[in-house]
């Protein structure tokens, strides 16, 4: 699961939708399935309803969506969230909001900074969306994209049954036939598919951040400094010399040793341990591990789990400044980005000493031995 | 579109039923009118003119009773008058009735009415339901009864709501195909078109399907099937949303709205009747001279509008600030004066046209708002028919009157026969694929321009060139981006680059060029000749052009091919999206940005 400021994703998603009143929901799980299930269970401590459908390997994103349909009989409208956005504030709340009004269908559309993953929308004259071109080759679009937020009819069952699980067909059809309506999300937005999208989504969490929260069950020593909006949770331990540049958040029971240097967008899961004289900057980690003394870890994702050694650098920018490339399977994909350092697997070992080149993947479960002069 | 509302409460209700009135002028206002009842009698008043206007105007604030209806009306054709807003009542004035939509069978009603001895007042449908009511009324001595009947005579589209003097506690209301919700509140219940006129008040509402009738009272309402008269079982459902949101109708900002109502707006400026056009041409070949006047955006439309004219129909018809107007231009009875306004309420335009009026001279206008004051005082005005613009700044009231100006130029060519029959057609068929073209900008670009937005939104100074018919889009560009982002950012004519303010070209200068599409050589290669200059010089060039990638441009945006002459048009919608998208990234607020008002009513 990704864990950003201790909460793993569906977790934002599901707050927000209590927020708006919805308390029954059917999530369809892949894979992590117990985790989530571990995680939130019925959703009794949130207030909420929730309950489990189990998808196959291979199931497409219309089949997730039919496995569900079952729960939904009898009602006239539902909403379909696709579980790895993340949204800078309500977007139910924006979604209902224009569904209210529309009284049909409606879809969340945002801009994209890559048209090819999505379903790119036209819309007619009356925010009524005409067409949907589903994920198109080659040809960048500049249209809006459906941002994977929906109140849809029931009708869309049928729909996607019948358009043999082409989901864009689908979308079509059901604007054809019943309306289909879009609402523009004109904030910041991002989709969790790629590993540094997480740092992406990490920032739109914190951006937000007003105020500074330091729980009272913390402990934290009389000269540490903090400036902005710093979070620190309970039992998290913050020891002398520490400085903290928010936004950042400072999960259950860590532990932040002597002199480190928290710097904006960290978010560090619980139980997380930090040596002394270790800089962290714009990263994620998710949770249960040891970043050992005098490291660096920057603009890096690191699992739950894993072990950081002791002098362990992550470097994050290309001597000339170009964009860095990570290699995903047998692929070299540009990120984008001029700062990226490195995406560390659930439960990877890192020896001490070692020096991680930008755009590094760790697989989960790796162990890198330590990088020793001697021997 | 209309907005009809009602409230009946415990205590005075005429200050929240003028509120909820007020609530749906963002749908715009003609005319407007409230009914109340108190003491047995039932008080209307209602006039043409905007809510805070009439208000003033009928006194509104001298209502008092604990039931009421009221209306207000935006109608894009036709001349409002007093005699025809609603309220409408029956002849003895003990009916009152608000209504919203068309009664399709109006006319065989009425003859069937006036046979029977009605005497009408208006000229509209409406009034035939109140004078149904009485006849109805009369024949059952039941006044739901009446409805009910009324209801079976009606064909069409309607929302109403009526009150009756012998019955101070409750209003009744209808609903077929015409929108009509109830909300229900602490100690008042209200009716209206649209929840946003109450929301304020209260966010339980009930809603009426069509073909439903409901009898409301301070504390209790009753749903009805007007067919079998029968009980309808309603919920009361919670909305969780604000009045604000949902007047925005799926846009973030009504600024974005407005930029993307584009192309209907630029199809109601296609369908305004000929007659009208050939009107305001004829009047332009009569006078010796032509002034177009307007301030800020409708000066720039005015400024490509005289491109337009010396191009298509040799006439030089100079565009001149409203406020510099009297300090710049003669006028005498030979003269014609014509001002472009969206609100038709701007001070310095309607001041120039009073001294133009003043001098002798005729007077025309080109305006979005009905019933305001400039389509009063000119001899003869053109409507828009734009639909209300809420934002600030102006984007399809800009590009409507562009449309306009266009048809009125075109005309004139016609009339003089000063462009050959074939370019006329080939300009005219170019006009009306406009709103396609704009259709197609607003769904394939925005993305493009977003990106280009965040990668040089920083910027903090920025320039805006063009030549010939882009100069006045690259000054409207600018415009949009210093009002809403606050970026100084000028716009500028290419060929005055040269003569001092290249020098204030370099790297920390964003500069957007208009360029003209490729078929127009001499006037693409004197633009393109500017690009270099100032590209060697270090600014950022953004090309905003028609062809295919042109390396010279750091970042570009290509736009749909157009007929050449009107290529700027694209090109301002494409500088409305960046501009908007830019405020975004900057934060600032799209819909209201410091110390603008949207309409200039003052010095």
């Amino acid at each position: 699961m990704i864990i950003l400021s201790g909460k793993p994703l569906l977790e934002h998603s599901l707050g927000m939708l209590r927020e708006t009143g919805i308390t029954d929901v059917v999530i369809v799980i892949g894979h992590h399935s117990e985790q989530i299930r571990g995680h939130f269970g019925r959703g009794a401590s949130w207030g909420m309803n929730i309950e489990y459908v189990q998808q196959g390997e291979q199931d497409s994103i219309a089949d997730a969506i039919l496995l569900a349909r079952d729960r939904f009989k009898g009602l006239d409208y539902f909403i379909l969230s696709y579980g790895d956005t993340v949204f800078s504030k309500n977007i139910f709340s924006n979604c209902l909001a224009s569904f209210s009004e529309f009284k049909k269908s409606t879809a969340v559309v945002a801009l994209a900074p890559q048209t090819e993953f999505y379903g790119n929308v036209y819309l007619d004259d009356t925010s009524r969306i005409s067409r949907v071109v589903e994920k198109p080759k080659g040809h960048a679009m500049g249209n809006y994209v459906l941002a994977g937020t929906f109140v849809l009819a029931s009708e869309f069952f049928d729909l996607v049954e019948k358009n043999e699980a082409n989901v864009a067909g689908a979308f079509n059809a059901l604007s054809k036939d019943y309306g289909f309506y879009a609402t523009i999300w004109e904030e910041d937005w991002t989709d969790v598919n790629l590993p540094w999208d997480v740092l992406q989504a990490n920032r739109i969490l914190m951006n937000g951040w007003e105020n500074a929260t330091i729980s009272r069950l913390a402990t934290v020593a009389p000269n540490v400094t903090f400036t902005g909006p710093v979070f620190i949770d309970h039992y998290a331990e913050i020891s002398d010399g520490v400085v903290l540049r928010g936004p950042c958040y400072i999960g259950k029971h860590c532990y932040i040793g002597n002199n480190c240097l928290i710097r904006e967008f960290t978010s560090l899961g619980d139980h997380t341990t930090v040596g002394y004289g270790v800089e962290l900057k714009n990263c994620a980690l998710f949770g249960r591990t040891r970043v050992g003394r005098l490291s660096f870890i920057g603009d890096s994702v690191i699992g739950q789990d894993a072990i950081i050694g002791s002098g362990t650098m992550t470097v994050n920018e290309s001597l000339d400044d170009t964009t860095i490339e990570v290699k995903i399977g047998d692929r070299l994909v540009d990120t984008g980005l001029t700062k990226v350092g490195a995406f560390v697997g659930d439960r990877a070992v890192i020896g001490a000493s070692n020096t991680l080149p930008p755009g590094t993947l760790v697989p989960p479960g790796s162990r890198l031995p330590h990088r020793g002069t001697i021997g | 579109m209309c907005g009809i509302s009602g409230v009946v409460g415990s205590s005075d209700v005429t200050k929240r039923l003028y509120n909820c009135m007020l609530n749906l002028e963002y749908r715009g206002y003609d005319s407007c009118g409230m009914a109340v009842l108190s003491n047995g009698q039932i008080d209307v008043r209602k006039n043409t003119g905007r809510v805070a206007e009439v208000f003033e105007k009928e006194r509104f604030s001298e209502f008092r009773g604990r039931l009421g209806i009221a209306h207000s009306r935006w109608a894009t054709h036709g001349h409002p008058s007093k005699i025809n807003s609603h309220p409408h009542t029956n002849q003895n004035g003990n009916i009152a009735l608000v209504h919203n939509g068309i009664i399709g069978n109006y006319l065989s009603l009425r003859e069937e009415l006036i046979a029977k001895g009605h005497v009408f007042k208006s000229e509209t449908d409406t009034e035939v339901i109140p004078y149904l009511l009485d006849l109805y009324y009369e024949h059952y001595g039941d006044f739901e009864r009446a409805v009910r009947a009324t209801i079976e005579r009606l064909e069409g589209t309607y929302a109403f709501a009526a009150i009756e003097a012998g019955h101070p506690d409750r209003l009744f209301c209808c609903r077929n195909k015409s929108p009509l919700i109830i909300g229900t509140g602490k100690d008042a219940n209200y009716i209206a078109s649209d929840i946003v006129a109450f929301i304020e008040y209260t966010k339980k509402v009930v809603y009426l399907n069509d073909n439903e009738y409901a009898i409301v009272s301070k504390d209790s309402f009753e749903v009805k099937s007007a067919s079998t008269g029968k009980y309808q079982q309603k919920e009361i459902d919670t909305v969780s949303w604000d009045a604000e949101q949902a007047r925005k109708g799926g846009y973030p900002h009504f600024l974005l709205k407005e930029i993307y109502e584009q192309p209907i707006a630029l199809r109601e400026a296609l369908e305004i009747d000929d007659e009208k056009i050939k009107a305001l041409a004829g009047m332009m070949d009569e006078a010796d001279r032509t002034y177009l006047i307007g301030c800020g955006t409708t000066f720039y439309a005015a400024l490509l509008a005289q491109y337009y004219f010396k191009a298509f129909a040799g006439e030089y018809a100079p565009a001149v600030n409203s406020d510099e107007f009297r300090n710049l231009c003669g006028v005498d009875e030979r003269t014609l004066v014509i001002a472009i306004s969206q609100s038709g309420e701007t001070f310095d335009s309607l001041e120039a046209l009073r001294y133009a009026k003043a001098n002798g001279a005729k007077t025309a206008a080109i305006v979005n708002a009905l019933g305001s004051s400039m389509t009063r005082e000119v001899d003869f005005v053109i409507m828009q028919g734009a639909g209300p613009e809420k934002s600030v700044l102006s984007t399809k009231a800009m590009t409507s009157q562009i449309v306009v100006l266009t048809r009125t130029a075109l005309w004139l060519a016609e009339t003089r026969k000063s462009l050959p029959p074939d370019e006329l057609e080939e300009i005219k068929a170019g006009l009306g694929a406009l709103p396609d073209v704009v259709r197609s900008i607003l769904d394939e670009k925005p993305g493009f321009i977003r990106r280009i937005a965040n990668r040089v939104g920083r910027f903090k100074k920025w320039l805006y060139i063009g030549r010939s018919y882009h100069l006045p889009a690259a000054l409207e560009a600018a415009l949009k981006l210093k009002e809403v982002t606050y970026i100084p950012a000028e716009g500028m004519a290419g060929g005055f680059m040269k003569h001092g303010p290249i020098s204030l070209v370099d790297e920390e200068m964003a500069v957007v060029v208009l360029m003209p599409p490729p078929e127009n050589e001499e006037l693409y290669r004197s633009t393109f000749n500017s690009v270099s200059e100032m590209k060697s010089r270090g600014g950022r060039m953004i090309g905003l052009h028609f062809d295919a990638q042109e390396s010279v441009f750091d970042e570009q945006m290509i736009l749909p091919k157009v007929h050449s002459v009107l290529a700027p048009i694209p090109q301002l919608v494409a500088g409305q999206l960046l501009a908007y998208f830019v405020a975004v990234l900057l934060k600032r607020d799209p819909d209201n940005p410091r110390g603008l008002a949207k309409s200039v009513t003052v010095e």
